[in-house]
């Protein structure tokens, strides 16, 4: 299998390994393309907390300078933080010096464009291509802006959030909270977060030195220290940020962890409580969300996986809820991207209105087993193999979905083969009514890709 | 054609041109290579393009995992005197002194506080153009110091190495203009300290240059009107790195930048008598101060640099050029204008003269610059050519060609920072200088087409 390379350059941005292939030159170059793309105005500059992220920043902002852009520095703010400032502030766009979750040798480059989304296929392609081109319309030095710096950032976003939800109300609670930054940017503005909504809460994994005290995914897995901490302090519930700060997992009153796609249903379920509309998630959510919406009396969208398809397809339906199942919640009232903190707000929003303890609240929803895997395979091979069940099941007349790899759907169950655009992978989603069955359902498509696999190669 | 020039101890262009963020992190990269680890001090001066080459020599010098201690806007021989102080292991200081607003450069500084010489500058180049730079992997924040108010440091310095209370009873009233540069406001906090009372126009320090900052008397008329108005003692003008230095005297009398060297010179020399070096562009004034006090003097190549270099060699007290910029032994191996500042101030306190009265005694030279714009890869054959124009004469050609006549002298060289041929030439009689200068001009003109 073909070793995983030291550069990245997809369309979710640029990562690279500092002191080997992301060099200074290549962040000043990147951003010369993104100034020549957003053709000027101010673009805000960010950063996570790897001890590279100063260098990059500032070839990032020279780059931005030469192409007669204004920088902003907003300097170490989660992510939905800037998306949502980019559109506040009325900038032209944003980069954010991140790599996420990847190790602390790497790091990269996020684009946001107007409105602070992030940029759609099409327009990346556009941006790749003046930056192969390397042609940029550097401007003379009389036409070379100064570099701005933005410190009320984190206030602004919060003040937004806190606009939109019934803050006297969770204040009265009281909530008892233990939260977990996993050392990401989210560190940065969830005490103040929480102190501003009336909890009383404890933190772990807070220090922003760029290293990882665990695995920024919030699986269960990765949660064990928050889980204890929980019991310990015997908290009403946990959360815990992924690095970015966009994913939110939760951890109820018993220590118990949730599932990520739980914080999703709960997002949705109360705010339909609240607001009635449509609904948009990707094609590997929960089962639940179209129980909810049937409940509701309002449609479900799917959408492809990725963050950008899910905020297209809600602002073209005019979607008032809306995310992934890995924990992402969207709630456009307050920016269209995915935002631990206002998945955080409608979860202690609807604990503090519906009395009930996180389990309880939990157990209110239908039950459904999900079970994600992945196995390997050649990136090219990935795709035929997929094809090749699709047709197969298309003859068979099985409801399916082609929109992203393959889903297949049953009553009471579904599972979805999806090849992975950043790995020689293809992942495996299942979903139904019984663990027994959902374990039955991914062993028959592991089996059967494996099978597909040796055939066709 | 593209205005990028590498000269010995940097590289000089237009920015947006040929001065863009990628080439500055090389240029840095490869400097970061070359020199020993340690902090580097980065400044510039306040050209609206300053942050932009910043920014980017900043990223360079930490990705080849120095410390970078940010003086922010400071003028070249503060940063160069800082060097030492500071034990840094070079500095990087981004200004194009004389050359108009559309201008930068990056000038490499050595752990020495001097300009590259030609040894650490061919190598450089060599680094560039091999593009293998030694990256670090950044395991840990790199510190980024910013340093505050450290031009006191050398104010402190400058200041016990001058007779100060001698200047401060004179209580001389200066007219000064920095041009917006990076002397501003600091020039006028030195001169504070002398006990001047001082007159500053283009201070703003805003790098919006309000005529060409090059210190030479076509762009002195707003100090000089000054001078006159307010009856001030001396003008001084600045480039925008304080390098440079150009004086106006008592009576608004726009000296040529060929004065500020000798002027510099009578008086230190008396003091200190021992070997001069100067460029062999530079006005025979110089000479005719060296037979004064019984020192010679040394011609050499055009630039910092090279004057800089023969000094160490030669064991000279004192160097510069004819542009205005003036180095001593005793002070720093700089080019620097606040100590030319210092020193005409107490010249002036101590030999209780005017300027004006000084300049009379030295000898009147008619100097002639002229130029003559020329594509860049024909410079140096061009030049060559010229000699042809003098069949027997006595030439030196250690920088291109100098003529010596028995009436005057004629240099015809290269630009090292601009595509340009300059010619200058000098001589007693006004009228033969500018005859002979015409008759290079014109042969060039028919040669480039």
């Amino acid at each position: 299998m073909r070793q995983q390379l030291p550069l990245k350059i997809s369309v979710s941005g640029l990562r690279g390994i500092v002191g080997e292939s992301l060099t200074p030159k290549l962040a000043a170059r990147f951003a010369s393309a993104f100034g020549t793309y957003l053709g000027q105005g101010q673009v805000l500059v960010g950063q996570d907390s790897r001890p590279s992220g100063l260098m990059l920043k500032k070839a990032v902002i020279s780059g931005l300078l030469a192409t007669g852009c204004q920088p902003v520095e907003v300097g170490i703010l989660p992510i939905p933080t800037i998306l949502f400032l980019t559109k506040e502030k009325q900038a032209a766009g944003a980069i954010i010096v991140t790599a996420s979750h990847n190790p602390l040798e790497w790091n990269g480059l996020k684009f946001i464009g107007p409105e602070g989304l992030y940029l759609k296929s099409s327009q990346v392609e556009e941006f790749l291509d003046i930056f192969h081109q390397g042609e940029f319309t550097y401007v003379p030095a009389d036409r070379l802006k100064h570099v701005l710096q933005e410190k009320q950032a984190g206030q602004l976003h919060l003040e937004k959030i806190f606009s939109r939800l019934k803050v006297k109300a969770i204040q009265k609670r009281r909530l008892r909270v233990v939260a977990d930054c996993a050392n990401g940017a989210g560190a940065t503005l969830l005490p103040q977060f929480l102190e501003q909504l009336g909890c009383e809460a404890i933190f772990i994994n807070t220090e922003l030195s760029g290293r990882f005290a665990h695995q920024s995914e919030p699986t269960p897995e990765n949660l064990k220290g928050l889980c204890q901490k929980v019991k310990e302090y015997q908290a009403d519930l946990g959360l815990a940020q992924d690095a970015d700060a966009d994913r939110l997992a939760l951890v109820d009153e018993k220590g118990r962890p949730l599932g990520e796609d739980m914080t999703l249903t709960i997002a949705v379920a109360h705010l339909l409580s609240r607001k009635r509309g449509p609904v948009v998630v990707n094609l590997s959510a929960s089962m639940v969300i179209d129980d909810l919406g049937k409940k509701y009396r309002v449609p479900v969208f799917r959408t492809k996986v990725g963050e950008i398809n899910v905020v297209e397809k809600m602002l073209e339906e005019k979607a008032v809820i809306g995310g992934e199942g890995n924990g992402g919640v969207i709630w456009p009232e307050v920016h269209p991207c995915r935002d631990s903190f206002t998945a955080a707000g409608l979860v202690l929003e609807a604990l503090a209105i519906s009395g009930q303890k996180l389990s309880e609240l939990a157990a209110s929803f239908p039950r459904y087993f999900m079970v994600k895997e992945k196995i390997s395979c050649p990136t090219e091979l990935a795709y035929r193999v997929v094809l090749n069940l699709k047709n197969k099941y298309e003859k068979e007349g099985e409801n399916i979905s082609t929109l992203d790899g393959l889903k297949i759907l049953w009553s009471d169950s579904w599972v979805h083969l999806r090849p992975s655009n950043t790995e020689p992978i293809i992942r495996i989603i299942a979903e139904a009514r019984n663990q027994l069955k959902v374990k039955k359902l991914v062993e028959r498509f592991r089996r059967e890709i494996k099978e597909t696999i040796k055939k066709l190669s | 054609m593209k205005p990028l020039k590498l000269n010995i101890s940097g590289v000089r262009g237009i920015v947006g041109q040929t001065i863009t963020p990628e080439l500055v992190v090389d240029f840095c990269c490869a400097f970061g290579t070359m020199i020993p680890p340690g902090p580097v001090l980065v400044g510039r001066d306040t050209r609206t393009s300053g942050l932009m080459l910043q920014e980017a020599a900043t990223a360079a010098l930490m990705s080849t995992g120095h410390e970078v201690i940010d003086l922010d806007i400071c003028p070249t021989p503060i940063i160069q005197f800082l060097v030492k102080k500071y034990r840094a292991s070079g500095a990087v200081s981004i200004t194009a002194g004389h050359n108009t607003a559309e201008w930068n450069a990056l000038n490499f500084i050595n752990a020495q506080g001097t300009y590259l010489n030609e040894f650490q500058g061919t190598e450089l180049l060599d680094l560039y153009h091999l593009g293998k730079f030694a990256l670090k992997k950044i395991k840990k924040s790199p510190a980024l110091i910013h340093e505050l108010n450290s031009e006191e440091i050398y104010f402190n310095w400058l200041l016990s190495k001058l007779k100060v209370e001698e200047i401060k009873k004179s209580a001389l009233k200066v007219v000064v203009d920095p041009c917006n540069g990076a002397g501003s406001k600091l020039v006028s906090r030195f001169l504070n300290y002398l006990g001047c009372q001082v007159i500053a126009v283009n201070d703003l320090g805003n790098g919006f240059f309000p005529h060409d900052p090059e210190p030479r008397p076509r762009n002195a008329g707003e100090l000089s009107a000054l001078v006159k108005a307010t009856g001030a003692a001396v003008g001084f003008l600045l480039n925008s790195d304080v390098s440079r230095i150009s004086l106006v005297t008592e009576e608004g009398e726009t000296l040529s930048e060929e004065y500020t060297l000798p002027l510099v010179a009578d008086y230190w020399l008396k003091r200190q008598p021992g070997p001069v070096v100067t460029n062999l562009s530079t006005s025979r004034m110089i000479e005719e101060v060296a037979k004064k006090y019984g020192v010679k003097v040394s011609r050499t190549r055009v630039g910092q640099s090279a004057i800089i270099q023969a000094m160490f060699q030669e064991n000279a007290v004192l160097g510069g050029e004819g542009s205005g910029s003036v180095a001593i032994k005793d002070f720093q191996p700089a080019f620097d204008a606040f100590l030319v500042l210092g020193l005409i101030l107490e010249r002036l306190a101590t030999e209780q003269k005017y300027l004006s009265e000084l300049v009379g005694e030295l000898p009147r030279y008619h100097i002639v610059k002229d130029k003559v714009v020329c594509p860049p890869h024909r410079l140096h054959s061009l030049v060559a050519e010229t000699r042809k124009l003098f069949p027997g004469a006595e030439i030196n050609s250690l920088d291109g060609l100098r003529v010596e006549k028995k009436d005057l002298w004629i240099h015809i060289r290269a630009s090292a920072t601009e595509p340009l041929i300059r010619i200058i030439a000098e001589g007693s009689s006004a009228s033969r200088v500018r005859q002979e200068v015409d008759r290079v001009v014109s042969f060039l003109n028919r040669m480039i087409g």
